[in-house]
């Protein structure tokens, strides 16, 4: 175990037991350098010169310039932390240079395209691409796809081509729902915690909400006429019955749930009412929610109160 | 603020209101048009004379809106026909008279959908055919421990007397229908009122009550089975005149129908149906001809301040269910719950009878029609409270927000658009 606490005596002892072991073996003719290596001398004796060393073959100076001293990386945003990202960029930018003089059309009647979304195209990258920086992408893609279809070249359509999602959303068109074969048009909404659905039929102004009276569910009047809003601001009140289940939330949710439900039932009915039921704002959601609470906060934004000590 | 002003303030009914317009050719409520179908829809004026006998009998309720009409009236809907034929028929009259019938109505429906006004109208009408009216304005005043209570010694289980609120009753009866009290006579013999003249009048039997609460129970069963008697008593034939028939209306009816708020002589709570009072006039209900002479057993259930027994709506759906036609021993019959307490002697009481003269009957009350609800809206633009035009298609509108026609619902409607219009 000396090995471990090599001082002046005990690596002299080693030495000594090494050469006298290697000189009785056998094999001491056959491997001279590890015996050589072995009964290597101090430093401060004068080394026996046994071989003079081989010179460096001559550098052959044609070949030199073809290959590399060292390896160069294949990007030269190598080093720049979103390689593929900024070749991605520069490819494009490079592609929007060539390409500037070509004719382009209106943005609207550009062809429609689904760009990667922001966490598809880190996947597509594999780096952490912010969301900034590939807006500005996005936005040269853009230009690009506003050249002209027929002076498109193959080069852009192939690149642009790379940027898309997979499956086109766009490729089959929305058919918008209608009224069922029994004359029954179906409407979901939400809003808050209150999911509405909403069934409506031609009749005579009857309306059940989870199979009661509107009165006992909205007692108070204002919720009723929020809940009956679409029909009433188009005057359909009384030319349609309704039949409404909803749940979750509160009184004011699940009216203004029903609102919006009915808003998209009536629309199967009577798609020219759209513009009417717009201006009456049962079209647009509101998708506000509760807003989450946070640490060291009372409530969403409120501060406990500030105490002296 | 002296004592009793708030209570005084609450309880203020205002009938009229000066700012409205007076409706010319306005009908009045008679014994002609109140059987009229071609006058369904339209609002019916309260007789004027009437007025202070339907405030007698406490027929207005404070928050019933009277107060923004010019004077009384009362919409002649669907039930309101029907039950004006009821009371011809019942007076001998019209085109089937069955004199001496006894209709017993428990009269339920949403809140809002015309069950007090219902039994106002009855009132009214009861008063028109000369009829004696009795009212229990407000069934939860007999049991809310508001007014005095002695025990009947001797009674097991203890029964209890309210001696005051018999005397109140006392008084507003007499009140409401003096003309007819004053002349009928005392035609029965009772030994328990030794104070009674011979051959006075009912009224002034009645009136022993009023001065002396001690002895009111015993003048109340006097003076009901004078009411009830259908010959004189030996003696005493001089004179008679045949009993009218009978309007009774209870409004509150589940107050009844579970323990009272008072206490026995071991704290424990007592019955409502072990209060004399109450239980006189529960046991109208019951199988028989309970009113001799022949009349109306009207009484409402109440949504406002409601104790929702779980008996009484059992009861009343197995009422439903019986006059469906569904037996009592088909599983869809309603039964209480296992393990659910709910009271057997409101299930025993309120038992639909399979083969009876005259059973208990529920009456809901729906909501009005579209015609009858633009009827009602025209009163209120002939009043000067509304300055839209009324279509069909506004009528409608606030037919469909007031869940059907829920006449309590659609009056709101129209004091609002009276807001906003002014």
């Amino acid at each position: 175990m000396a090995w471990h606490k090599p001082n002046g005596l005990t690596q002299a002892m080693q030495s000594l037991r090494l050469t006298s072991a290697i000189s009785n073996s056998s094999i001491n003719a056959s491997r001279p350098t590890f015996n050589a290596l072995r009964t290597r001398t101090y430093a401060t004796e004068t080394e026996a010169v046994s071989i003079p060393a081989a010179a460096a073959p001559e550098i052959d100076f044609v070949s030199f310039s073809q290959k590399p001293a060292r390896i160069i990386p294949a990007s030269r945003a190598y080093f720049s932390g979103s390689p593929r990202f900024i070749d991605a960029l520069l490819e494009l930018e490079a592609l929007q240079a060539r390409h500037a003089g070509l004719p382009t059309v209106a943005p609207a009647e550009a062809p429609r395209m689904a760009w990667f979304k922001l966490p598809q195209f880190r996947d597509f990258v594999g780096e952490p691409v912010p969301n900034k920086k590939y807006k500005s992408l996005v936005k040269i893609l853009q230009q690009l796809n506003r050249i002209q279809p027929e002076f498109l070249p193959a080069d852009v359509r192939d690149t642009l081509n790379k940027f898309l999602r997979p499956g086109n959303p766009y490729s089959k068109e929305i058919v918008p729902r209608t009224v069922d074969e029994s004359g029954l048009a179906r409407g979901k909404a939400k809003r808050k915690e209150s999911h509405a659905v909403v069934q409506l039929v031609e009749g005579e102004g009857e309306v059940l909400v989870n199979g009661k009276n509107i009165v006992n569910v909205f007692s108070r009047l204002h919720d009723r006429e929020s809940a009956l809003w679409a029909l009433q601001a188009t005057q359909r009140l009384d030319k349609y019955n309704v039949w409404i289940k909803v749940k979750g939330g509160g009184v004011t949710g699940q009216a203004e749930a029903i609102t919006l439900a009915v808003g998209r039932a009536l629309l199967m009915h009577e798609p020219g009412l759209k513009p009417v039921l717009r201006k009456a704002g049962v079209i647009t959601v509101d998708p506000r929610r509760v807003e989450r609470k946070k640490p060291g906060h009372v409530k969403a934004r409120k501060m406990p109160t500030w105490v002296k000590r | 603020m002296a004592p009793g002003e708030r209570r005084a303030l609450k309880k203020r009914i205002v009938l009229s209101n000066p700012n409205a317009l007076e409706i010319e050719g306005m009908v009045d409520l008679s014994a002609e048009t109140m059987v009229d179908s071609r006058l369904r829809g339209t609002v019916l004026g309260l007789p004027m004379p009437m007025i202070d006998q339907l405030r007698a009998v406490e027929a207005f309720k404070p928050k019933q809106g009277w107060s923004i009409f010019r004077r009384p009236g009362t919409v002649l809907r669907r039930d309101t026909i029907e039950m004006g034929r009821l009371v011809e028929q019942i007076s001998g009259e019209g085109d089937k008279p069955q004199k001496g019938k006894v209709a017993k109505k428990i009269i339920n429906g949403m809140k809002g959908s015309g069950k007090s006004v219902h039994l106002l109208q009855a009132m009214a009408m009861a008063f028109l055919k000369k009829w004696v009216v009795i009212t229990v304005p407000d069934a939860r005043e007999l049991v809310c421990a508001n007014t005095a209570y002695t025990a009947v010694e001797g009674t097991k289980p203890l029964q209890y007397i309210q001696p005051n609120a018999v005397s109140a009753l006392l008084k507003r009866t007499v009140e409401a229908n003096r003309e007819l009290l004053a002349e009928l006579k005392v035609s029965q013999n009772h030994p328990s009122l030794p104070m009674l003249q011979p051959g006075s009048t009912l009224e002034e039997l009645a009136k022993l009550g009023f001065a002396d609460p001690a002895i009111s129970w015993a003048v109340f069963q006097a003076f009901w089975a004078e009411l009830t008697a259908s010959a004189p008593a030996a003696g005493l034939e001089k004179g008679f005149v045949p009993r009218p028939p009978m309007l009774v209306t209870v409004d509150g009816l589940a107050h009844w129908m579970t323990e009272s708020e008072y206490r026995d002589a071991d704290y424990n709570k007592i019955h409502a149906h072990d209060l004399y009072f109450v239980k006189h006039f529960l046991s109208l209900l019951k199988e028989g001809d309970s009113l001799k002479n022949g009349g109306l057993l009207l009484y409402a259930t109440s949504l406002s301040n409601n104790p929702n027994p779980l008996a009484l709506s059992i009861a009343l759906d197995r009422l439903t269910a019986h006059q469906a036609g569904i037996s009592a021993s088909s599983p869809e019959y309603p039964n209480p719950a296992a393990y659910s307490g709910a009271d057997e002697r409101v299930l025993e009481l309120l038992k639909p009878a399979e083969k009876a003269i005259s059973p208990v009957e529920l009456q809901t009350l729906e909501g009005i029609t579209r015609d009858e609800a633009r009827g009602f809206y025209e009163y209120f633009a002939l009043s000067g409270l509304l300055r839209d035009s009324i279509t069909d298609q506004w009528v409608g509108q606030r037919w469909s927000l007031s869940g059907g026609g829920i006449i309590g619902e659609l009056e709101k409607l129209g004091r609002r658009f009276r807001a906003a219009s002014a």
